[in-house]
């Protein structure tokens, strides 16, 4: 029955004219009370248009270190810290709640619950093999969930300058995503690095360090140049030479890799807040909308290249070298 | 010329030629991805992988030079 599809405006069902409609006049009144919108109109024809005090935003503020807000004895408790906290509650009581009663033909919290993590667990098995991806998944998963949390509940209202607390005279907001303060990447990566290290320590004892100290190469060189063979003895010094500075390389890596874990979540996550403040400062209602959705789907990336890439190092880390020399 | 202008002007120069390097990098890695998957389109999983890791690793050198550019501009 072609006529019973409900009315349609304009080709399209009520409900999604009424939004339409509601978009297009939020984006008017945002874009006139926003400090485009305003200045176009006194600069062009000398009209200052008054919007009441809760219509118009407030240059947004960036504070790069984050603020202390309170002590707990000799610690200061910055703004990103309740976010992590917040983040941890928020992890622990849901895996309560979802792992209350599991039942063999799963609920759907359970199924989603379920398929984020068989997701992630074929993740691991398929980098890291059979048995070292089960070995590895809990790190890993622990620090996919936690840096994705962090950045997706760093997007619900209360985050930001809505709530604030007044520290010392200045406003400071209460909650801030817990990724975009330097310090909580920066932990991450060094349990990352530390998780790596000790993986290779476990699997192959002292020896495991001993490719960063690719020494044997120059003795071998040096003696033999003792013994009288001049040609082999020179090429082995020369080859050994370039292996130790080789290993060296390798020692220096490693820890750039730690500066480069931080920064790169850091920078996306400080990015994506500037992004949003700026959005909702420029055309307050509509304009931050579809940054939120960018928002989501970095929030999500960075958390899996964050665990991926802990994976394929901790996996090259514990795979024994095929070439002949260790 | 004042500090404060050659300040701003430094952070839009470090992002304008940083995010260069980056840009044609992930754009040659676009295009190795999909060759290969014209040429394999069973490997499907492992390309979209190795490609999502390798953008990851190119995208972290635009990030280093925009938190140069917002420590310019905003400090």
């Amino acid at each position: 029955m072609s006529e019973n599809k409900g009315r349609r405006i304009f080709g399209m069902p009520v409900p999604l004219f009424i939004l339409a409609v509601l978009v297009v006049v939020l984006l008017i009144v945002g874009f006139l009370a926003g400090p485009i919108g305003s200045q176009i109109f006194q600069k062009l024809f000398n009209i200052t248009l008054n919007f009441p005090d809760w219509l118009v935003v407030k240059e947004p503020e960036v504070h790069l270190p984050a603020p202390v807000l309170f002590h707990i004895g000799s610690l200061g408790i910055t703004n990103t810290m309740l976010a992590t906290w917040l983040t941890v509650i928020f992890l622990v009581v849901g895996s309560y709640l979802v792992t209350r009663r599991l039942e063999m033909v799963p609920g759907r919290m359970q199924a989603i619950v379920e398929f984020l993590f068989g997701w992630l667990y074929d993740f691991c098995k398929e980098v890291a093999g059979e048995e070292n991806g089960r070995k590895f998944f809990p790190v890993i998963a622990t620090i996919f969930l936690f840096v994705m949390f962090n950045g997706w509940l760093s997007l619900i209202p209360g985050f930001g300058p809505a709530i604030y607390a007044v520290v010392g005279g200045e406003h400071y907001e209460l909650l801030r995503g817990a990724n975009t303060d330097i310090n909580t990447p920066l932990a991450i990566a060094i349990v990352s690095f530390l998780f790596v290290w000790g993986y290779g320590f476990r699997v192959f004892g002292f020896s495991f360090f001993k490719q960063y100290f690719n020494f044997g190469g120059i003795f071998r060189g040096l003696g033999q140049l003792f013994t009288g063979k001049l040609k082999s003895g020179l090429s082995t010094f020369f080859s050994g030479v370039v292996d130790a500075f080789v290993g060296m390389l390798e020692l220096l890596s490693v820890f750039i890799r730690i500066v480069s874990f931080t920064f790169r979540l850091f920078g996306n996550m400080l990015a994506g807040e500037i992004l949003i403040l700026i959005a909702a400062f420029l055309i307050p209602f509509v304009l931050a909308i579809p940054f939120y959705g960018l928002e989501l789907l970095v929030g999500f990336v960075q958390a899996l290249i964050f665990g991926g890439l802990t994976l394929v190092f901790v996996t090259l880390a514990v795979t024994p070298h095929e070439t002949g020399e260790v | 010329m004042d500090p404060e202008g050659l300040r701003v002007l430094a952070a839009g120069l470090a992002i304008g030629l940083g995010a260069l390097g980056p840009g044609i990098g992930i754009g040659i890695l676009g295009y190795g991805a999909m060759q290969a998957l014209a040429r394999n389109p069973e490997a499907k999983g492992a390309i979209q992988t190795n490609m999502i890791l390798a953008i990851a690793f190119a995208e972290a050198i635009g990030i280093y030079v925009l938190i140069i550019a917002i420590i310019l501009a905003l400090l």
